[in-house]
């Protein structure tokens, strides 16, 4: 255990990641609507050591009623068209809407037509896309930021 | 000619073991894919009359999700599956697709489909007496986009997008297994070198994958310290990748007819280089696991799954071996660059979380191991070999992280009629729905994790 905790303290200085100029803060939930699980990965990892999403303020929640940002990947199936629209209308206001991947922008999306409802755009107002297939952990952490600032100007 | 059951049973009898089922086209026939100790594969179809067929259910457990998803998509009925409830199909009365379950005070626990993690889509239905489970029904398919029909009707070159599309984790393994079922139907097969690049890629998506198995099962216990480590591991396993061939999950690296991933020496003996850190970097943190008392404490007789269970439900890779079942498809692979290669299985084999976390880490050495002779010299463009006369129907086996997944080609010139995947993932679901029996609810998410399956390769 102490050789783990030494060995993440020196990956640390390592990396040596800027911190954040001021406070701030911003949660979110991750709903999977139908994506490759590509999105699901690199979005696990932008809470590793070498992105660290939590350094910013951010955080990924267990529950839509704790969130700000709901934060949707793939491109959204017939099947999870309601629970889709169930997580959303839990959220507290003032609430946005992220689309993560090009699946859920609606790039290139594959299919029966029976199954696929659409983009995430055809289902909630998206505030923020984030491209890629998948975006990388740093992409996601990079967009997410913007929307806390895009949140303070507004 | 011998009736259809009598066929497959006498084929058990003879050695070879369930791969896969499934219908052509709504009234069309049924196959039943069989493989063998060595790696042939053999197809037996039935023909429906009346949209029926016999079912084999009771034959091969490990067949009853086959069966019921090719009732759901093709309207296939199998006479003596009884009841057969609904698998790909969802809007039913819950009634329908649960198990009764009776006793003192069961009642049911609904989780899902979104998780509380940053976990993909499916829904679980627990049965519970106090924190015990007595019964998991597992319903899947919340992500099924259809892949499958949507790929009917396309060139063999575009179906290789749709079987892209159908998994991440898996995305080298299930390429592979299209591109050698695509090429087996032409009559090619791959050069020597081919077969290096391709074994070079799978191999490469073992190691992150394995890497982020051990570090989901430490997220599992609440080992945060271990969970991070390894995810740093991870991290670096796939930017590996990217440094490799330019995308860190290897999308597009593998194509049908050849490979254009060409790595000079500078190229290779860096990736050894890495390679060598991230295997050191791996051991020094595995020691800090064994080594951790209330980590093992976790770990031990939870989520069992016996060898003999293992067999009967059709278990593959990690999970069918930690329960010492000494098969690995990688062993059966005249395609690709496995010579001589031998599973392995840890010394107590016996199929609980602790096992199959075990079995992650010795397959982890096997890789560095593998990665390290085929990475000796520079890799070259190269492409396919004439081999045969052409098919129109081919299926070929390649073990992905998670376990042999089988694809199934079919085709009309260069139009394919007919693609079925069947991961690794899809075989071992009910697997963990039975290693989740007489468990404790909260320790499912540590049992789910010990799997690590994947729910887009399942529902496609």
């Amino acid at each position: 255990m102490l050789t783990l905790l030494k060995d993440l303290r020196r990956l640390r200085r390592q990396i040596d990641l800027p911190r954040p100029d001021r406070g701030r803060s911003l949660v979110v939930r991750h709903v999977d609507c139908g994506s490759c699980n590509g999105c699901e990965h690199e979005l696990i990892l932008a809470s590793s050591p070498y992105t660290d999403l939590q350094r910013f303020g951010i955080g990924i929640v267990a529950s839509p009623r704790h969130a700000d940002v709901l934060l949707v990947a793939g491109t959204v199936t017939t099947r999870m068209h309601t629970p889709l629209l169930t997580a959303y209308a839990a959220m507290p206001e003032p609430r946005r809407v992220v689309a993560l991947g090009d699946c859920a922008l609606g790039v290139g999306v594959l299919g029966s037509p029976d199954e696929i409802v659409g983009p995430v755009e055809d289902v909630l107002p998206v505030d923020l896309r984030i491209p890629g297939c998948p975006p990388t952990p740093d992409a996601i952490a990079t967009a997410l930021l913007d929307l806390i600032d895009g949140s303070r100007v507004r | 000619m011998t009736g259809y059951r009598e066929r497959i049973a006498g084929a058990l009898e003879g050695g070879w073991s369930f791969a896969g089922l499934y219908a052509v086209a709504v009234g069309g026939p049924v196959r039943v894919v069989l493989s063998n100790e060595g790696g042939d594969v053999l197809l037996e179809t039935v023909e429906p009359v009346a949209d029926t067929v016999p079912s084999i259910v009771d034959l091969i457990p490990a067949a009853s999700w086959d069966e019921r998803e090719a009732h759901d998509l093709y309207g296939v009925h199998f006479e003596g599956h009884e009841p057969l409830r609904p698998l790909v199909e969802h809007d039913l009365d819950v009634a329908r697709w649960t198990v009764p379950v009776q006793g003192q005070d069961p009642y049911q626990v609904a989780v899902g489909p979104i998780h509380a993690g940053v976990i993909e889509s499916g829904h679980f239905r627990f049965h519970l007496v106090g924190e015990r489970i007595l019964h998991l029904d597992a319903r899947l398919f919340y992500k099924h986009r259809g892949l499958e029909r949507a790929a009917e009707g396309s060139s063999l070159e575009g179906g290789a997008r749709y079987i892209a599309r159908s998994c991440a984790a898996c995305a080298v393994t299930n390429g592979v297994a299209y591109a050698q079922a695509v090429e087996e139907t032409l009559g090619r097969r791959p050069s020597a070198e081919l077969a290096r690049a391709r074994t070079i890629l799978l191999e490469l998506e073992r190691v992150w994958s394995h890497l982020n198995d051990i570090s989901a099962v430490c997220a599992g216990t609440g080992l945060a310290a271990g969970a991070q480590r390894f995810a740093g591991l991870t991290e670096r396993a796939r930017r590996l990748n990217a440094a490799l061939t330019g995308h860190r999950f290897l999308f597009g690296a593998v194509r049908i007819g050849g490979s254009d991933v060409a790595l000079d020496a500078a190229t290779t003996s860096n990736a050894l280089e890495e390679l060598g850190r991230l295997r050191a970097e791996a051991a020094s943190g595995w020691r800090e696991l064994v080594f951790n008392r209330s980590f093992d404490d976790r770990l031990i007789d939870v989520g069992v799954v016996r060898m003999k269970d293992a067999r009967r439900l059709g278990a593959t890779g990690p999970a069918a071996r930690a329960a010492g079942v000494i098969e690995d498809a990688r062993a059966t692979s005249p395609r690709l660059a496995y010579d001589e290669f031998a599973p392995v299985v840890p010394t107590r084999a016996i199929g609980d979380v602790k096992s199959r976390v075990e079995q992650r880490h010795l397959e982890l050495g096997q890789s560095f191991d593998l990665l390290e002779s085929l990475l000796v010299r520079p890799l070259q463009p190269c492409s396919t070999e004439p081999e045969g006369p052409e098919q129109a129907l081919a299926a070929s086996r390649v073990e992905s992280p998670r376990g042999a997944t089988l694809c199934v080609v079919e085709r009309d010139g260069d139009r394919l009629t007919r693609v079925h995947l069947r991961t690794g993932s899809y075989a071992n679901w009910p697997v963990v729905a039975f290693a989740a029996v007489g468990n404790m609810l909260p320790d499912f998410p540590l049992i789910n994790k010990s799997f690590e399956l994947c729910y887009a390769c399942a529902d496609r």
